[in-house]
């Protein structure tokens, strides 16, 4: 099915976007073998956390855009772990080492059977960071 | 060929869901100081109050929500969130609410099936 049109003025004409359309694949579940290993990619953010945060420190400027760059830097390194079909949504937690207390919680509603989802800490004099993974089976 | 679609039935609406948190943050924690030991208490009533109204709702979507409950005792905060997602269909709301003792920030995210 094609569509084109016809300047007749000479203007220049922008042809329109065909936006593919994909099959139902009617797959409800992933295959063997294909779940979220939540214990991979535990270690996958443990790593990362610890190499990219080392020897920092905490600063009030500083930290939001570093909080941003490690969320998507932690959810690449995350992609290249997990199966396909899964999406994912990572969090990430930066805060300044003080007397305080914290507490993170999360529940979800999903598929116990094939999604599931990560977590991993670090700290060090200045600063604290707390990094979680989702991953959830597209159908 | 025309493309029938749902409409308003299956995407995010974030306005809905951020009221929706609200709620569930005012009836759990509204007029209270931080306490160290209700704290665990707490975020797990926020969160499956949250999560409960939401699925009231119906929609065909699959909810992640996240709360975070921090003492103010001087000490900054930074969070950030990158998903790898459908952009049309799947969407995310950010509540952050505080009062004298603590700050609590709540996330949902939604994710089309």
């Amino acid at each position: 099915m094609l569509h084109s049109r016809v300047s007749f003025s000479g203007l220049p004409l922008f042809q329109p976007i065909l936006k593919t359309r994909l099959e139902n694949t009617y797959k409800m579940q992933p295959d063997e073998g294909c779940k979220f290993d939540a214990g991979r990619v535990q270690r996958v953010l443990e790593g990362a956390l610890a190499s990219a945060l080392g020897t920092t420190v905490y600063s009030p400027q500083g930290s939001a855009p570093l909080a941003q760059s490690l969320a998507e830097l932690l959810q690449s390194q995350a992609k290249e772990v997990v199966p396909p079909r899964y999406k994912l949504v990572c969090n990430v937690l930066l805060g300044q080492q003080g007397q305080q207390s914290l507490l993170v919680a999360s529940r979800a509603l999903w598929d116990p059977e094939s999604d599931s989802f990560a977590s991993a800490t670090f700290s060090n004099a200045s600063l604290f960071a707390v990094a979680t993974v989702h991953g959830v089976y597209f159908e | 060929m025309d493309d029938f679609q749902s409409g308003e039935e299956t995407s995010f609406v974030v306005d809905e869901v951020s009221s929706i948190i609200k709620e569930a943050i005012e009836s759990a924690i509204g007029g209270n100081a931080y306490q160290h030991s209700k704290v665990n208490q707490w975020t797990t009533s926020v969160v499956e109050q949250t999560l409960s109204q939401l699925t009231k709702l119906g929609k065909p979507f699959k909810y992640i929500v996240t709360c975070v409950i921090m003492q103010k005792n001087g000490a900054g905060l930074h969070t950030a969130s990158s998903c790898f997602w459908d952009n049309s269909s799947d969407g995310t709301c950010t509540v952050r609410w505080e009062n004298k003792t603590m700050y609590c920030i709540v996330s949902a995210f939604g994710l089309a099936i």
